[in-house]
This record gives structure tokens, sequence and C-alpha cells, in this order.
């Protein structure tokens, strides 16, 4: 069954497809909370994300953005937690050269998880989202409210940290 | 946490009983404090006791009512049957508000205009509100049957 149509369910007011949504949806949300904000507080999180998303499904006017909906609550959620962090500034969008496809950029989802807890904020959540959560650039830049080509640069940092966050790890130059 | 564990945590906002008992402490403050308000116009003179004691029955009025629209506007989901509900209950209130309103006017030969004007558009905003709702809920059915559901 399509995500629309849960949602328009939900909307209905059938509780069994709210039921078939959280259990759609909880593994990608605690993940991506858990990755940012360790996992001390991730149940907790998860869950004020998903009462945000109950109370706020009702005015959900377009079912068929319920993904970027459902990330862009979590996000807030997650940046209210990570306060500091998101306040300190982001180094220049244009400072970074950009792959030509991110999606070529192929990362190892392994070596992902070993070296993501090293990287800012910003950082991770593209990573998180676009390689771990599999959303497309637009998504991931609805998600984060910039544009796709702030996510392409933010991707190419993550993963020029990435690499010298493990080649650190393995004690490479 | 597991999605099922998650599933019995949201039960609480997701009650049917208690989302509708909201609507009703909602519509129940509202028209207790109307109805009072209401006989408050209609006595010409009244002691200042009595006067502040009428005052103080429309205040808890606005406060439970306002305590309900607090509730289901930051705490409570209403998804498109409990506006219906919600929408049958408002009108069924005004209804016997406008009826006790027509009963006073009876038997005290008639109310303050204000009294009218005041019923006459919580009736206009009670039939609107569930026109809304049901119409509301009609396209989400049809949304419904085109995706195949």
């Amino acid at each position: 069954m399509s995500d629309e149509l849960l949602v328009v369910r939900c909307r209905l007011g059938e509780r069994d497809a709210l039921a078939e949504l959280v259990r759609a949806w909880h593994a990608p949300v605690w993940g991506y909370v858990r990755r940012m904000i360790g996992p001390g507080e991730a149940d907790d999180v998860t869950q004020e994300v998903w009462l945000a998303v109950v109370r706020g499904l009702p005015g959900l006017r377009q079912p068929e953005r319920f993904t970027p909906w459902l990330f862009t609550i979590a996000r807030r959620a997650v940046t209210n937690r990570l306060r500091a962090e998101y306040a300190r500034p982001e180094v220049a969008a244009d400072a970074e050269p950009v792959t030509p496809d991110p999606a070529d950029a192929l990362v190892d989802r392994a070596e992902l998880l070993a070296g993501l807890a090293a990287l800012p904020a910003r950082e991770r959540e593209v990573l998180i989202l676009f390689h771990l959560q599999d959303l497309p650039l637009e998504t991931c830049a609805a998600i984060c409210d910039v544009p796709v080509g702030t996510v392409k640069s933010r991707l190419s940092r993550a993963r020029r940290l990435l690499r010298e966050e493990l080649n650190r790890k393995e004690g490479r130059p | 946490m597991n999605a099922d564990e998650m599933i019995s945590r949201l039960s609480g906002p997701l009650s049917l009983r208690r989302r509708v008992a909201t609507v009703a402490v909602l519509l129940g403050g509202l028209f207790g404090a109307a109805f009072v308000g209401l006989l408050w116009l209609t006595e010409p003179v009244l002691p200042v006791r009595t006067q502040l004691a009428f005052g103080g029955l429309v205040l808890v009025g606005l406060g439970w009512a306002g305590y309900g629209g607090w509730v289901l506007s930051r705490r409570t989901p209403l998804f498109a049957l409990d506006r219906v509900i919600a929408g049958w209950l408002a009108l069924a209130a005004t209804g016997l508000l406008a009826g006790s309103t027509a009963l006073v006017a009876v038997t005290r030969g008639g109310v303050h205009p204000a009294a009218y004007a005041m019923v006459g558009v919580l009736v206009v905003v009670a039939v609107g509100n569930l026109v809304r709702a049901r119409a509301s809920r009609g396209a989400l059915l049809r949304r419904k049957r085109e995706l195949g559901g």
C-alpha cells in the first residue's frame, strides 16, 4: 500500500492505517534520530517526533509529500537537541568542490557508519538522509530547507571528512 | 523501542473517547457560558453579588472552553471522522441553546437583541463547520477510492 493511501486513511481516522504507517516508518525515523543524537535520547526524541506527526497528520494537505514532511519534523526535533552544533557557522558552500553526480560517489555503508559520529551535524544529516535513507537529493534539500546545490556541496564535504576520519582511525596520513 | 511499543505509547492522544470528551468540554463550556450570559442579559435589575455570581459562572464556562480549545489545537489530533462528530455535537449544543433562548424569550416576553444575534451567529458557525467537515471527509473518501483503498 502506498504512503499516500496510508496517509489519506490516517486523515480519515482509521486507526489500523496509522499503526501500519508507524510500522513502515518507525525504523527509518529511529535510525535517523539515533545516528544524529546518539542512542541515549533516541527513544524519547523519536516518540516526540511521532506525537508531532500524529498531531500534524489531520492538517497534512499533500499526502504524497509525506516522506519530506516526516523527516522535516524529525529534523526539527533533532535540531532542538543539537542547537549548539547547528549554531556553528557552516563552511561556505562554494568552498567545497562538488562531485559531478553524488549518486556515483558510492560510500561504503560500513565505513559510513564507522565514521559518521565524528562529522559535524549538517554533514552527518545529509549523509544519513542520502546514503542511509536513500532519499533523492530534492527530498534531502526539502528536509534541510536548503537548495539542492547546497546539499551536493555538503555531501562532497561530508565524504571528504569521512575519508579523513577513517584514515585517521587507521593511522594513515 | 520497536514500532509496536511506539504505537502503544501513542494510544493516549489517539483515544476516540478522549477526543470526543475534549470536544464535549469545549462545547459544554462555551454553551454553558452563553446560556448563563443569556439569562444575565434578560434580568433587568440584579444585586451586585448576583451579577458577580453570573460573571463568575460565565468565566468558568469560558475557562473550560479555552482549555478544550487548547487541548484540541495543541495536544489532540482531530481526524476527518472526529471533525464530523464534533460538528454534529456543536450543532446539537447550538440547537439546545437556540431552544433555551426561545423558551426564555417566550416566558419572559423577549430577550436582549444581542442574545438573538449571538445565537444566530453560533448556529451559522455550527452549520458551516459541519458542512465543511462533511465535505472534507467526502473528498478524502473519494481520494481513498482513487488510490485503490
